[in-house]
């Protein structure tokens, strides 16, 4: 479904992204590992479509996403960091602003709409502001946006954060619910627990390359996070193993 | 698989909403239309009370060019503080949200972008000016309309309002901050206006330098003397700081 070819990317002046290389089947969860500045992040906007790689390759089931980035309208929902939204528009406003530019329009947009509504239980904040939202409900709406025009790859960074324990368990059965119906998901956190509670795969990045590619276990808490720690606490030029 | 459609005016109706439920827009659109109709009632009493003395001259100045031209041209000097205000979020106020990155990823390009947005604030602004000028349309029935002159002035306005508006974007997607580009938009439109004003006081009244200022432009129009060069001047300005805009959006992009 998503191919990644020696992808890099300079931020700052310093390489945030080297060579990473991965493949994302369909109803496959990826979870992408890394400490603060490990390229998590600039690795998820190049897929998403919003930051452009200085150099490497990313295919959309067998098309090249880069000469072809109107792709990304169809097959990508990308929630970043923070949710950023329009805070002078409503919950709803932002479901139909979101939808035109996935290309939904009439019938289809109001269908999808109401039904990511429900889903989310957005009903009690459709006419709110997204100005006024607090921190979780922007994560929830910020998925809403994401998940509206059912795309066929789910990008979350770090979409957890400030929701508290019932939402987190409400996300983790979205998650895995999506991934049931063949909707490939890479997810971003620094949460070991996020990794092993939805994640079939993880992937840890460390100072932009690549360390770690294998298999998740829910029951392999502890070699996960002893892999985690040797890796976040050894150098740089490291090459990626697979478990 | 092809890529679903996605009408061009999506990002020009996003922007138009956001425009309108911004209280801004209302408040400046009210204030300003206050403004200029009591300037329109002021004007009007001036013209009236001068009717007697006018008769004795057929070809003298009639109600055009003492009401609605004069009602235009503070619509004009209004539009230096106004434009800016407006535009000034269009796209630095993006960057703030951190809401650029989700244009980007709904595969729309920068230049898509750019002219969405102006067609937005360009629609607000003609909008503006219609309102002013139902004013004195509103007495076509009652006095003499010399129409050549009053479409004259309203194309150099019109002219003008599109060119100060895609400076005002050109300003907002090169600032990080929308009161920064609210300034620079106002500090450019008005040497725009008066670069030639120096030149003007030492007798100069031909010449390259006055051919860049605005006001010689607007103010043929305003004479109701339409001609090419004019026009002309309007439109590169407008187009250029639209691709200024546009390349500073793709420059953002690749930046990240």
């Amino acid at each position: 479904m998503l191919r990644l070819d020696q992808l890099s990317r300079r931020r700052a002046g310093r390489p945030a992204v080297q060579d990473l290389s991965l493949l994302l089947q369909h109803g496959q969860v990826l979870g992408l590992l890394g400490v603060n500045g490990a390229g998590k992040s600039t690795t998820l906007s190049m897929i998403a479509g919003a930051l452009r790689p200085d150099s490497g390759s990313i295919q959309l089931n067998g098309a090249d996403f880069l000469e072809q980035p109107e792709l990304a309208r169809q097959l990508i929902g990308w929630l970043p960091e923070r949710a950023p939204l329009w805070p002078e528009l409503t919950v709803s406003e932002h479901l139909d602003a979101h939808g035109h530019l996935r290309g939904l329009h009439g019938a289809a947009l109001k269908q999808a709409r109401t039904a990511i509504i429900d889903r989310l239980e957005l009903q009690p904040l459709a006419r709110r502001l997204a100005g006024v939202l607090s921190q979780g409900q922007r994560q929830r709406l910020g998925l809403a946006c994401a998940l509206l025009h059912k795309p066929a790859l789910l990008v979350l960074d770090e979409p957890a954060n400030a929701l508290d324990p019932v939402q987190v368990a409400a996300l983790r059965t979205l998650i895995r619910e999506q991934a049931a119906a063949g909707t490939a998901v890479i997810l971003s956190t620094h949460l070991l627990t996020e990794v092993t509670a939805v994640c079939d795969r993880v992937a840890i990045l460390h100072e932009g390359t690549l360390r770690h590619d294998g298999a998740v276990h829910s029951d392999d808490h502890a070699a996960l996070e002893r892999t985690f720690f040797e890796i976040a606490m050894s150098g740089n030029n490291q090459p990626a193993r697979a478990a | 698989m092809s890529p679903a459609f996605v009408s061009p005016f999506a990002v020009t109706r996003l922007e138009w909403r956001r425009l309108l439920v911004r209280p801004l827009a209302w408040v400046l659109a009210a204030l300003t239309l206050a403004w200029l109709a009591w300037n329109f009632t002021l004007l009007l009493g001036n013209f009236l009370a001068g009717q007697i003395q006018r008769a004795a001259q057929p070809d003298g100045p009639g109600f055009v060019d003492l009401v609605a031209v004069p009602l235009l041209a503070q619509l004009a000097q209004l539009a230096f503080m106004v434009v800016p205000l407006i535009t000034m979020s269009v796209l630095a106020g993006e960057r703030r949200n951190g809401t650029l990155p989700l244009l980007f990823a709904a595969g729309v390009p920068a230049s898509r972008i750019v002219l969405g947005k102006y067609l937005a604030v360009l629609g607000w602004l003609l909008l503006w000016l219609a309102l002013t000028l139902a004013m004195p349309l509103t007495l076509m029935h009652a006095t003499h309309f010399d129409w050549g002159k009053l479409a004259s002035a309203t194309l150099g306005l019109a002219l003008m309002l599109a060119a100060l508006g895609a400076l005002g974007v050109a300003c907002s997607a090169f600032a990080s901050h929308p009161a920064i580009a609210a300034a620079a938009a106002l500090v450019i439109a008005l040497a725009l206006w008066g670069v030639n004003l120096g030149a003007q006081m030492a007798g100069i009244n031909d010449g390259a330098i006055n051919w860049l200022a605005m006001s010689t432009h607007l103010q043929s129009l305003l004479r109701g003397l339409v001609s090419t060069t004019d026009i002309v001047w309007f439109v590169l300005l407008t187009v250029l700081a639209l691709a200024l805009a546009t390349r500073r959006l793709v420059a953002d992009k690749e930046r990240g």
